[in-house]
């Protein structure tokens, strides 16, 4: 079971506890959050915000998509996922991406938290915008996606 | 026929819009689009050569939410986004 979806900071924040009540579930015995936030540190610059971009439908598709691979790799019975990545502008320690995940067991929930996150970086398209203390701004490089 | 490139991450320093309106020849394909967005850097942003790696990186997205190659024919008024270099999360 999947939830997937792209929250628009200037309408809502993404929040622990959606997660919590779609993830319950009395077959799964662990449960883990993986919770992406602004740091205030990057290559030496200090950094007071991020802002989001995302072409929505296609961040939809491309959870779905690793959902499916997920299944495929895995094969775990009864995992449930919960996937919400944010859009706009957010400041320092506020919540950028929420992946709850809940299976059977907890070295399940350990390998499908953690592939998620890695497949989500290689293969989403969302890009981040940094905000410095000197008012400089700057687009962070990130992984060509483009079909040969 | 017109087409508009639908701008997100490092190109939407590409306009103060979220998007660009081109136009190309009937059946002009996403390498031809490639050219097109490479001729506009040069005449409005001195050649700037950050944003032409941007384009050279980049994929395409067609009308449809799919990631297109190069071969990609495309549709008079349809809606191409520039999909550059990703890095969420």
């Amino acid at each position: 079971m999947l939830h997937a979806r792209v929250v628009d900071i200037s309408k809502e924040k993404i929040e622990l506890l959606r997660a919590e009540k779609f993830i319950a579930s009395s077959k799964c015995g662990a449960s883990i959050y993986f919770v992406g936030t602004v740091r205030d540190l990057n290559n030496n610059k200090k950094v007071i915000a991020m802002t989001y971009d995302s072409h929505d439908a296609l961040v939809v598709k491309s959870f779905e998509e690793i959902y499916q691979s997920s299944i495929k790799k895995f094969n775990f019975d009864n995992s449930v996922v919960f996937i919400e990545h944010i859009k706009g502008k957010i400041k320092l320690a506020e919540i950028s991406i929420l992946i709850a995940v809940a299976c059977k067991h907890r070295d399940q929930a350990y390998d499908l938290s953690r592939f998620f996150i890695e497949e989500i970086k290689k293969k989403t398209p969302v890009w981040k915008k940094e905000h410095y203390e000197d008012g400089d701004s700057q687009w962070l490089e990130g992984n060509s996606i483009q079909k040969k | 026929m017109n087409m508009k490139l639908e701008l997100y991450g490092a190109s939407r320093d590409f306009s103060k819009e979220s998007f660009i309106i081109f136009n190309l020849k009937e059946k002009s394909t996403i390498k031809e689009l490639r050219v097109a967005i490479i001729n506009f850097i040069e005449e409005n942003f001195q050649n700037n050569e950050n944003y032409k790696k941007i384009v050279n990186s980049s994929a395409f997205c067609s009308d449809k939410d799919e990631i297109v190659n190069d071969n990609y024919k495309i549709s008079n008024n349809e809606k191409v986004g520039i999909i550059p270099p990703i890095g969420g999360g």
